[in-house]
């Protein structure tokens, strides 16, 4: 149960459950790719790295 | 009570004669119910819900949505704040759940249980600006640009912000509320996740999770940063301070009267202009920062 919760609520979770669909809408939404495998792999680059910069240094804007 | 206080050369009063006349003149604002805080937390919770399927149907657009949303977590605090005192009812009072009903339901667009809230409320009234003990001690700041690059770091993951409430929970023996938060928190990931991966998660972000990083910086702006700068004294009289601001009471959220809350918690939101004003000349002998309010 713990380590689900601690997966739950880490950045990278975070980063993959929200930010990469996300960033996939936005890029699709902003035309900056097109929709499909393209918008959804860049997102999830984008997603991942930020989840990887907030999971392994503790903060989303490199600060803390 | 204003024509004793003009008549009254208060420097002339004992510590004793002036406590018995400030306690006169506040007990004149304790003891009403607030509606308006009632239908303020109720309706904007209420408000709040209603734009999830107005803007995913196309009824309001996503811009309105995000801006209504804003307000709708800047707006969420204060009911809260009012039942966390018992104010709307105390305990054992026939209103008693409408107190519990507008404290659970008004904070839920910042996600953050009541109970919670209460507890640790409770601890920063008892120790406002003590280092140790005061829970929002970290969101004091050296001055209104510190306030916002603290506010931005105090959201990262390694924050020691993170663990604030937890730690006073823990010091105080009320550890067991810790699981409203981790409910709360999981039901609220997961909704978001779940719709985001449903393909809106722009409606998302603009409805819930950007409203509620700006609501909450607005609020800890106001509520604790502002009231208790510099925050480096303690003690019932300089540990909360008036001031005035630019932007007015409605912007400020009335939190330039926020040293009668202080003072006395049982005055309800709407009525701390008033009793500021008729105890001002009181505050002002007790030696309070009045900040030119």
């Amino acid at each position: 149960m713990k380590i689900i919760i601690s997966i739950l609520f880490s950045p990278m979770a975070f980063a993959l459950g929200f930010l990469w669909p996300l960033f996939t809408q936005l890029i699709v939404a902003l035309q900056l790719s097109s929709s499909g495998w393209p918008a959804i792999l860049t997102g999830a680059v984008i997603a991942t790295s930020l989840g990887l910069l907030a999971q392994l240094r503790g903060s989303w804007v490199w600060i803390k | 009570m204003d024509q004793v206080i003009e008549s009254t050369n208060l420097a002339a009063l004992s510590d004793e004669e002036l406590d018995v006349l400030e306690r006169q003149i506040a007990g004149k604002y304790m003891g009403k119910v607030p509606w308006g805080a009632v239908m303020w937390g109720i309706g904007n919770c209420l408000i709040f819900i209603a734009l999830f399927p107005l803007v995913l149907s196309g009824l309001v657009p996503l811009w309105a949505g995000f801006i209504v949303a804003t307000l709708n977590v800047i707006l969420a605090y204060l009911p809260s704040h009012e039942a966390q005192h018992n104010i709307i009812a105390g305990r054992g009072k026939p209103l008693r759940w409408l107190n519990e009903l507008v404290g659970h339901m008004s904070v839920i667009p910042m996600v953050y249980p009541y109970r919670i809230l209460r507890a640790t409320h409770m601890e920063h009234h008892k120790h406002t600006n003590d280092p140790e003990k005061d829970c929002d001690i970290d969101l004091h700041a050296r001055s209104q640009a510190d306030f916002f690059r603290k506010a931005l770091i105090n959201r990262q993951p390694a924050s020691t912000r993170n663990g604030a409430y937890g730690n006073s929970l823990e010091r105080t023996g009320q550890s067991h509320l810790m699981l409203d938060a981790l409910l709360l928190n999981a039901a609220y990931l997961i909704f978001m996740f779940s719709m985001a991966w449903s393909g809106y998660a722009l409606e998302m972000a603009l409805l819930w999770w950007i409203p509620k990083m700006i609501g909450e910086t607005y609020i800890s702006y106001y509520l604790a940063w502002a009231p208790h700068y510099p925050g480096n004294e303690q003690g019932r009289y300089r540990d909360t301070r008036a001031f005035k601001s630019r932007f007015g009471n409605l912007v400020s959220m009335g939190m330039q009267f926020h040293i009668i809350h202080h003072l006395y918690p049982r005055i309800p939101l709407s009525l701390t202009p008033a009793a500021y004003r008729e105890l001002r000349p009181i505050l002002k002998q007790r030696g309070c920062e009045l900040g030119g309010l």
